[in-house]
Order: structure tokens, then sequence, then C-alpha cells
């Protein structure tokens, strides 16, 4: 376009310049107003993106505030209507118990929304712990290479050998008798068992992923600059390589989370993990399926959305980054 | 063939470190090597019990002997130990529970592949279309529904609104009756497939849309080759390698399932035995059992590398020449 109409060039057409050159204005108007319109419709998030966060916002708001909303009830006292216990499942979903009530006459509502405090902390700070050591390891292995990578990918291999959720029962089990066996494990709790083995099960992957990409990243050019110009290893892994592993990181951490919330449910599912958790609540309401749905229903509901919503962030950043080992 | 051998003495490593880790995670934390045999019992044992228990297993030598007197009885008379809590040797447990879980993952893999390769093949020919998007949208979220959430929704549907099949599990095989053997699996078995088939789905159209866009496609079209022959023939069986991949990587997942799906249906299978075990600290029978199935999921893994080079000759060649 722009050369067409370039008034230097003594080729072009004298006589017919303010002709064209509108003419090239509005194609270029045109053109602008279409890409524009591109960047607006891209700035709005994709509608499973939307709806991913707005439930992630509305839980943690609403479980975080838990105690001051007037409409949550406790979840360890039973509902009474007119001094009456709406134990065995009395309350169906309604006004009275949106979700109706369990066995023991509970707010199902209540406790939905009460435990998903367990299931997102125990996600998060696994997740957490998993990058920590996962990218450490994945880091080291693929910028060092050799015997130090060798080393690591047979742990991780050894790591991913093992089926996650047996891995899981078993360590969760086990820890139950070796904390008694060594005093200085005394703080752990369950749900410490929990974090620590779950955060096992994300170092694996974590490591391998952040193992290629760093190996892909030690062959690029500000890496080469930086060691010419004398950067210590220590250096470049920090200054030159973290900060470009982060959207990786932050990628998977979004499907990790959702991979580790369903491993946490079913961990209480199986009655190996908390008692406050939405597993546990399906595995005891489940018998009584067909006299109360509502109970085993809702937090099987609660879960599947809420790794649903991690699942999606996870894609639509997987898509933004262009990270394809977490698409799948 | 020096790949090959590379890779099976790495994965023979893997095998002897998981199962040495998981003898030390099973057996730590005890004093003494009566305090051991009673923790492994799992009951009070009288002296000459827990000497016995002692000699057979060496439990008074450290934790590399132990490992070492294991693995002997394990190789050399595929003795798998004795479960003291059942009073049978762990074979035995296992034994009768074996095919129930062999026939829920072959269940899972063969109808997961005969759902995800026409789907997938459709989605990569009808990219972008309708066909296309409502399929990704579908293996998106089966891909992502926890396991145990699929079993109820799937239970509330089929067992307790239309009921159609019982509510507790019976292991009852084909041999034995087809329509009970139908009627007791069936749902076990969608609620294994559904994922698998999600993330067969999901690999094999990524890898299929690559495919269409080679040169050799827009050739074998021009050439006339029908469309059918085309996509097929030519386009699926160079899409297959992830796929293939995923059978080798999915199977610790689909193991995983396997043991939920079995305790939501009340199918007797090694799944359920592994949970009561665990949760009953039946230290022999887990450790067998974790040891029977990394010994799975490696063989699988050497196989699936083996098959690399069948589907592509182009591997074989890269890795003889590497």
């Amino acid at each position: 376009m722009t050369n067409m109409t370039d008034p230097t060039d003594p080729m072009a057409p004298t006589e017919f310049t303010d002709v064209v050159t509108h003419e090239a204005h509005a194609a270029l108007d045109d053109q602008i107003d279409a890409r524009l319109k591109q960047v607006r419709r891209r700035r709005i998030p994709k509608f499973g993106v939307l709806f991913g966060a707005t439930f992630l916002t509305v839980l943690l708001t609403l479980t975080i505030f838990a105690d001051f909303l007037p409409f949550i009830r406790s979840a360890d006292t039973a509902v009474r209507i007119d001094g009456k216990l709406m134990s065995n499942y009395k309350l169906g979903p309604g006004w009275d118990a949106w979700w109706g009530t369990d066995g023991n006459g509970f707010d199902v509502f209540a406790r939905c929304i009460y435990y998903a405090r367990y299931t997102l902390w125990i996600g998060l700070s696994s997740t957490a712990i998993g990058i920590f050591v996962g990218g450490a390891l994945g880091m080291v292995a693929g910028y060092f290479r050799g015997k130090t990578d060798r080393v690591i990918s047979i742990l991780v291999d050894c790591l991913l050998a093992i089926p996650a959720l047996v891995l899981a029962i078993m360590l969760v089990r086990r820890l139950d008798d070796i904390k008694l066996d060594y005093t200085w494990l005394g703080w752990m709790t369950r749900m410490w068992q929990i974090i620590l083995t779950l955060s096992i099960l994300a170092v694996a992957p974590l490591a391998r992923i952040v193992r290629a990409q760093t190996m892909a990243l030690r062959e690029r050019e500000f890496v080469l600059a930086a060691r010419s110009l004398g950067s210590s290893n220590l250096r470049i892994l920090f200054r030159e390589i973290l900060p470009n592993l982060v959207p990786t990181m932050v990628t998977v951490a979004a499907t990790g989370l959702g991979i580790l919330i369903a491993a946490e449910g079913a961990l209480a599912f199986l009655g190996l993990g908390l008692e406050t958790s939405w597993g546990f609540m399906i595995n005891a309401n489940r018998t009584r399926l067909e006299k109360a749905w509502w109970a085993t229903v809702f937090p099987c509901l609660m879960l599947f959305l809420t790794v649903l919503s991690f699942n999606l962030i996870g894609d639509r950043l997987a898509r933004r980054f262009d990270i394809r080992e977490a698409a799948v | 063939m020096r790949y090959f051998l590379q890779r099976f003495l790495q994965l023979l490593l893997v095998f002897v470190l998981v199962t040495f880790s998981v003898l030390v995670v099973m057996r730590m934390g005890s004093p003494d090597a009566q305090t051991l045999a009673i923790k492994l019992a799992g009951r009070p044992l009288t002296p000459a019990e827990s000497q016995s228990l002692i000699d057979t297993y060496s439990l008074d030598r450290n934790f590399f002997f132990q490992y070492l007197n294991w693995l002997k009885n394990l190789v050399f008379h595929f003795d798998l130990g004795f479960s003291p809590q059942n009073g049978l040797p762990v074979a035995e447990l296992l034994k009768p529970r074996v095919w129930t879980t062999i026939l829920l993952g072959l269940y899972a893999n063969v109808f997961g592949l005969l759902i995800a390769i026409p789907l997938a093949v459709n989605q990569a020919y009808r990219r972008d279309r309708l066909f296309d998007k409502a399929g990704n949208l579908a293996t998106f979220v089966a891909v992502g529904i926890p396991g145990i959430v699929l079993g109820v929704f799937l239970k509330l549907i089929f067992v307790v609104n239309l009921e159609w099949f019982p509510s507790i599990g019976d292991k009852i095989y084909p041999w034995d009756d087809l329509s009970l053997h139908f009627q007791n699996f069936f749902l076990p078995a969608l609620t294994l497939t559904i994922p698998v088939a999600a993330i067969y789905t999901r690999l094999l159209r990524a890898d299929m849309v690559m495919t269409l866009q080679s040169d050799f496609i827009t050739l074998a079209s021009a050439k006339g080759v029908p469309p059918g022959r085309v996509v097929w023939k030519h386009g699926l069986r160079n899409s297959l390698f992830s796929l293939v991949t995923a059978v080798g990587t999915q199977l610790g997942a689909l193991i995983g399932a396997a043991v939920l799906v079995e305790s939501l249906f009340d199918l007797d299978g090694l799944g359920s035995q592994l949970v009561v075990s665990v949760l009953s600290s039946d230290l022999f029978t887990v450790q067998s059992f974790v040891a029977i199935i990394v010994l799975i999921v490696v063989v699988v893994n050497l196989i699936v590398d083996l098959s690399y080079a069948l589907i592509d000759p182009r591997i074989r060649q890269a890795r003889a020449l590497g």
C-alpha cells in the first residue's frame, strides 16, 4: 500500500495521487479498524476461561468469608428446624437447606463450601512444593546435562513407574505409622501427609517439562551472550533461564492443580484423606444415592467444577504461551 | 540394538530402585527385628513364630540384604511373600482377582481405541468445523473429569434412574456367564473407557492434523487416491506415534483409575484388594503388589519403545544411526 503512494517516487502517477492516497487511507483505516476489533475481541477471554475464573473467584470468596456470610450455616452443627433434627437426609434441596441435609443432618451446601478450604489449601501448597522441587531438578538436569541429568532422569522415571494413586495411598498410610516412630515428625498431621504425598506426585511431571524447556533455552543466544560476558552458571540459571520458564511453570501449575485436587478427592474417597473433604462426603453418602442423591451429587459437582475450572485456565494459558506438553 | 539394550538396562535399574525404595518405605521405623516381624505380621507373635519370620526374610540384616532376599525369592521361586493377615501366600490372594483388573484394563484400552480412532480421524479431516469443535469440547471435559465424579454420575443415571444394572458389582467372568458379566462390568469399564478414549482422541487428532498438512498427503490426493484411503491409510499410519506412546504412559493412570473404579462399583479386583491391604497395613502384600504393578508398567513401556520401530521405519533408522 505505502510504496504505491510514496510521494518521492518519480514514477508515481501524479494526477491520480490524491485519489489513490485517499483510497489507500480508507483501506488502511479499514485495516486498522479490523485489527483493533481483533485486538479488542482477543482481550475478552473465551467463555471457558471466564467461567473457570468466575467459579474459582466465587468459591474462594465464599470459602474464605464463610464464617461471616449469613446464608452459610456452620458445617459442624446439625440443621434444626422448629427444634427438630433434620438428620437421615430429611431435607432435600430447597429453601431451608439449599443442597439438602446429609445422614447426620448437616447442611450439604455449608459443608461443600467449608471443605473447599482444605481442598484448595492442599492443592495450592502441594503444587507450590512440586514447582519448587520439580522446577529445581528439571533446571539443573536440563542445564548441566551429563551425569547430573542421568541421575535426575532415572529418579523421575522411578517416580513415574509407580501409578500416582497407588503411590499416594501407600505413602499416606505409611506416613501414619512412620511418624509415630520418629519424634521429629510430630508436627505432621494428616493434612501435611497429604500435601507431602501430592507434592511428590507433582515433582516428576514438572521436572520433565522444565528439563525439556531448559535444554532448549540453554542453546539460545542470550544464554551464550551471558556466558561470554562471564556470568556464572548460577546467574545464568536464575537471571536468564528462570524468567523464561515462568510461563511454562504457571501453565503446568494450573493444570496440575486440577489433577492434584482430583487426587485429593480420590484419596479421601478411599478413606486415606481428610474427613473434611468432598471425596469423603461422596464416599460417606454414595450408598444412599437412591434415597438422597443430593448428598453425593453436590460434592461431586463441586469437585468436578473446581477441577474443570483449573483445566480451563490451564488450557487457555497453554494456548497463550504455546506449550504443547501441558495441552493434553 | 544398542539402543534397546541401553533402554532395557535403564528400565531394569528403575525396577530395582523402585522396588528397593518400596521395601524401605514399607519396613522403616522399627528399632529391631522383632518389632518389624510383628509389624509385618500385623498381630502379636510367639517368639518361635517371629524367629521363623526373621529367618525366612532375613529381617535382622540391613535393608539391602532384606531386599536381596526378597528379590531372590521372587526371581528363583516366584515367591511373592506371605500375607499373614489373610493367612495366605500373596500369590493366592491375587490369583482370583487378577482377571477383574486385566479385563477392565483391556476393555478400557480396546473400546478407548475403537472410539478414539474414528473420532480423531474424522475430527482431523473436518478440522475447525462444527463436528471438530464439538468433539474437542467433549474430549476436553472427559479428560479432566475426576474418576469418582464420572463413576457416581454414571451410577446415578444407569443404576438409580434407569435401573439397568445391579447396584453392587459381582465379579462374573465372560467364560462363566456372558450377560451377567456384561451387567456387572459395563459401568466400571465405561467409567475407565471415557477418559482413556478422550486422551487418545486428543493426541491422535493433534498428530493427524499435522500429518494431513504434509506434502505426501497433498501428493497422494493430487495423484487421485480416494480421500478415504488418503486419510485412513496414508494419514493414520503416520500419526500413530503419540497414540502408541500414550498407551504406555496411560497404563499407570489406568491402574490408578482401576483402584478407584473397583472400589466405587464394589468389584473385587486387584485395585480394591490393594486399598484393603493398604488400609490394614498388610505390608507384605502391598510391597508385592507394587512390585508387580511396577513390573507391568516397565515391561509395557519397553514394548512401546520396541513398537515405535515397527510403526515408523524412520525411527528405526535414526536409532540405528544414533
